[in-house]
C-alpha cells in the first residue's frame, strides 16, 4: 500500500489572491507529516487540495504514484478528520464508523466486524450502540478517527482535530494519535497552528507562512537550525537581536551589536552572509543563563521588568540596559531556590549564552509575530531591532 | 405566559393583551366553529319548522357522504390529489432549497428569493388566471411548443388534473421552499463534506445526511402544502375541468348554490377531520413530533 503524497508545483489562487505559492513537496508512505503555521497561512487550503475539496489552479497532486487530477473527493484514497469532527449526529457510533463501508457495499456482518475492531483500536469497546451526542469530547475524537480509518485510507488528513479539547486531553491524544499511526502505518498529514503538536508527533514538519513553505525538516532540526527568520520566531520562542556581520569563520559568525558590543552566533553552511551585512541573532530564552556582572565575552546586561513563575520554569521579562530593547529569559533548574526567591523587578542581571545555540540569519525583514497571538503584526524590515518573540 | 407578559409590560397592559387575545380566539374562532358544529348536526329546515319535532340532533348530514358515490369519490380524489400536489411541490422545492441554502452565493440566493416572492405580491386569483392563460388551448405555452416543433397540435392542459396540479404547485411552493431551506441551512457543511470524503455520492449524501437532518422542515412544508391543497378552492375552480372537481367545490355548492348550510358544514368538518387524521398518520410514520415542526 503506497501512501506517498507528492505535490508538483501546486499553486492555488482565489481570484486575485494567491493562497498557495508554487509548492512542490514529497511526503513518504507511512510518514507522520505536519503543516505548521499561523491561521491564514494556507495550510488548510493545502489539505483541501490533497483531499480533493479544492482543485489547484496549477500543478497536481500525486497519491501513491497516481495523479489525482479529475479524481473526485469520494474516489480518493484519503480520509479526513475535520476540525469540528463532523460526526453524523443522527446516527449511532456504529453507523458513523460503518458509513464509509456501507457506501462501498460491504455487507452488514463484515461492517460490524470492522467497526468492532476499530472501536477496540481506539479503546472504545462497547460504545457502538451509543448516539454520538452521548459521548465526551475525547470519545468523539476517537470515533472520528475510527470512522476515517474504516475506509482503509492510504493517507489520513487531520485538520487541527485536537483544537477543541482541553490541555490534558490534548496531550493524551497526541500520544494516542502517534501510536495509532505507528500501528496502522498509514501516512498522516496533520495540520496545526500548535507547534507543540507538530514537534511531538511528526516525523517531519513543514512550516508555512503566507502561502509559502518556509522550511521542511524534522522537529529537532527545525528547532535548532531554523532556515528563515519566520521559522526562528514561530517555532519555539526567540529573542531577535539585530546587528551587522563582522566576519565569519566556518559556522561561527561575529556580529557587531551596536550598543551591545560584539556578539557571536552560528550560521549553517547554507546561510549566505556577507561581511558588513545586516543580520539577526536569534537567542532562545531557555539558552540564556545568568552570569556574574563583569565576566568577559558576549553578555547581556539587563534590568528585570517582570517575573512570571510558570511552575517548571521562571520566565523573566527584561530590558537591555545598553539598547533599551526587550529580552525574554527562561530560567530552569540552573538557579537555586535562594536565587529564584531573590528575583525582583528592577533588579540588574547579566545573561550569557553559548554561541553554538544562537542562530544568525540575514535580516530578511521576516515578519514579526505578536507575543500573545502568534499573528503577524509587522512585516518588512523590523524597526530598530531589539528582541521580539 | 401571563406572568412573562406581566414582567415585561406590567399588570394592566398584560391583562389587556390577554383579554383581547382571548376575546379574539373565543368570538372569532371558537364560537363560529361551535355554531358550524351545531349546524352540521341539524337537518336543513324551513324557518317555520325550527323548534318543531323535526328540529333535533342527527348525523344524517354526515351520512350523506357515505350514501353519495360521486361525492365520496371526489372526497378521496381530493385527498389523493393533495398528496400528489404535496409530493410534486416537494420534488420541485427540495433542489431549490438545497441550491439556496448551500450552493448559491449570498447575492444569488437573495436574488432568487426575491424572484420567488415577487409573484406573490399579486392576488392568488390573478396568479391562477395567469396560469389559465398560459395553459389555455390556444395559449402561449402551446404556441411555443408548436413553434419549437415539439408537438403537432395543441394539448388540452386544462382537461383533467394537469392544470390543477401545476397551479397548486406554483401557489404553494413558498410554503414548502422556506421550511426546507431553513432546515437545510442549519446543516453543518462539514457533514456533507465528511460524507463525500467517506466515499458517498450525491444521492447517498442527500438520502443519509441532508434529508434526515431536514426532516422537520420537510414535514412542516408537507403539512402546510397538504392542508392548503386540500382546502384550496380558487385553483380547482379556475384551472380544473368538470372531471377534476375538488371537494371544496362541493362544500361551496352546498352553502351557496344548494343553500343547505347544514349539509355544507358537515362536509367541511369531514374534510377537516380527514386532513387532521391523515396528517397525524404521516407524522407518526415519519416519526416527526409537533415539537419538531415548531423548529
Amino acid at each position: 500500500m503506497d501512501g506517498s503524497v507528492r505535490l508538483d508545483e501546486v499553486v492555488m489562487r482565489f481570484g486575485d489572491f494567491t493562497a498557495i505559492e508554487k509548492t512542490s513537496l514529497a511526503i513518504g508512505s507511512g510518514e507522520f507529516f505536519s503543516f505548521l503555521g499561523p491561521s491564514g497561512c494556507g495550510k488548510t487550503t493545502l489539505l483541501n487540495i490533497v483531499s480533493g475539496f479544492l482543485t489547484p489552479s496549477e500543478g497536481q497532486v500525486v497519491i501513491g504514484g497516481e495523479p489525482m487530477a479529475g479524481v473526485p473527493v469520494n474516489r480518493r484514497p484519503t480520509a479526513m478528520i475535520f476540525q469540528n469532527l463532523a460526526l453524523f449526529p443522527l446516527m449511532s457510533v456504529f453507523e458513523n464508523i460503518e458509513f464509509g463501508l456501507e457506501v462501498r457495499g460491504v455487507d452488514k456482518r463484515r461492517r460490524r466486524e470492522a467497526s468492532e475492531r476499530l472501536l477496540a483500536l481506539v479503546a472504545l469497546e462497547g460504545s457502538g450502540p451509543k448516539r454520538v451526542t452521548e459521548l465526551s469530547g475525547g470519545q468523539k475524537q476517537r470515533v472520528a478517527i475510527a470512522r476515517a480509518l474504516a475506509v482503509e485510507p492510504r493517507v489520513l488528513l487531520l485538520d487541527e482535530p485536537l483544537s477543541a479539547l482541553d490541555l490534558k486531553l490534548r496531550q493524551h491524544m497526541r500520544a494516542e494519535l502517534k501510536a495509532i499511526q505507528r500501528k496502522t502505518g498509514i501516512t498522516f498529514i496533520y495540520i496545526t497552528h500548535d507547534q507543540g503538536e507538530a514537534l511531538t508527533m511528526s516525523d517531519r514538519v513543514a512550516v508555512m507562512s503566507a502561502g509559502r513553505i518556509q522550511q521542511v525538516a524534522d522537529p529537532m532540526t527545525l528547532y535548532r537550525e531554523p532556515a528563515t527568520g519566520f521559522v526562528a520566531a514561530f517555532v519555539g520562542e526567540n529573542n531577535r537581536i539585530q546587528g551587522r556581520v563582522i566576519d565569519r569563520e566556518g559556522e561561527r559568525v561575529r556580529l557587531d551589536g551596536g550598543a551591545l558590543g560584539e556578539l557571536a552566533g552560528r550560521a549553517s553552511s547554507e546561510t549566505r552572509l556577507a561581511n558588513g551585512e545586516a543580520a539577526v541573532l536569534f537567542v532562545r530564552p531557555e539558552h540564556l543563563r545568568p552570569v556574574a556582572a563583569g565576566v568577559a565575552g558576549p553578555r547581556f546586561d539587563t534590568e528585570i521588568e517582570a517575573v512570571h513563575f510558570e511552575g517548571a520554569w521562571i520566565m523573566l521579562e527584561t530590558r537591555l540596559v545598553a539598547s533599551g530593547e526587550k529580552l525574554r529569559v527562561q530560567l530552569g533548574h540552573e538557579v537555586s531556590r535562594n536565587q529564584a526567591d531573590a528575583l525582583a523587578v528592577g533588579q540588574r542581571m547579566a545573561f550569557a549564552y553559548d554561541p553554538i545555540d544562537a542562530v544568525v540569519l540575514p535580516d530578511d525583514g521576516s515578519p514579526v509575530l505578536d507575543d500573545d497571538t502568534g499573528e503577524v503584526v509587522e512585516s518588512g524590515r523590523a524597526k530598530a531591532g531589539g528582541a521580539h518573540v | 405566559m401571563f406572568r412573562q407578559l406581566q414582567t415585561r409590560f406590567g399588570g394592566p397592559l398584560a391583562m389587556a393583551i390577554v383579554t383581547l387575545l382571548g376575546g379574539w380566539l373565543i368570538v372569532m374562532v371558537a364560537l363560529p366553529q361551535l355554531q358550524m358544529i351545531e349546524y352540521s348536526l341539524k337537518p336543513n329546515l324551513l324557518p317555520a319548522q325550527l323548534g318543531g319535532p323535526e328540529d333535533r340532533l342527527t348525523l344524517a348530514n354526515y351520512a350523506t357522504l357515505l350514501a353519495n358515490d360521486i361525492h365520496r369519490a371526489i372526497f378521496f380524489k381530493t385527498l389523493w390529489s393533495s398528496v400528489l400536489v404535496t409530493l410534486l411541490t416537494l420534488a420541485v422545492s427540495y433542489p431549490l432549497a438545497w441550491y439556496l441554502a448551500k450552493v448559491a452565493t449570498p447575492r444569488q440566493a437573495a436574488l432568487c428569493i426575491l424572484l420567488l416572492i415577487v409573484p406573490f405580491w399579486i392576488n392568488e386569483i390573478l396568479r391562477t388566471y395567469s396560469w389559465f392563460i398560459i395553459l389555455a388551448f390556444r395559449g402561449p405555452l402551446n404556441e411555443v411548443l408548436m413553434m419549437l416543433g415539439l408537438i403537432e397540435r395543441p394539448i388540452r392542459f386544462l382537461n383533467g388534473n394537469g392544470g390543477v396540479m401545476v397551479g397548486m404547485v406554483y401557489a404553494y411552493i413558498l410554503f414548502m421552499v422556506f421550511p426546507v431551506y431553513n432546515a437545510i441551512e442549519s446543516l453543518d457543511d462539514n457533514q456533507v463534506r465528511a460524507a463525500r470524503d467517506l466515499g458517498a455520492g450525491t444521492v447517498r449524501t442527500h438520502r443519509r445526511i441532508v434529508i434526515p437532518h431536514a426532516k422537520p422542515g420537510i414535514a412542516t412544508g408537507c403539512i402546510m402544502t397538504f392542508m392548503l391543497a386540500a382546502g384550496s378552492y380558487a385553483v380547482p375552480a379556475l384551472l380544473g375541468s368538470p372531471g377534476s372537481r375538488w371537494f371544496t367545490q362541493i362544500i361551496y355548492n352546498w352553502f351557496f348554490e344548494g343553500g343547505n348550510w347544514n349539509q355544507g358544514a358537515a362536509y367541511a368538518f369531514l374534510l377537516l377531520i380527514l386532513c387532521i387524521g391523515f396528517m397525524s398518520l404521516v407524522m407518526k410514520i415519519f416519526k416527526v413530533g409537533l415539537g419538531d415542526i415548531g423548529k
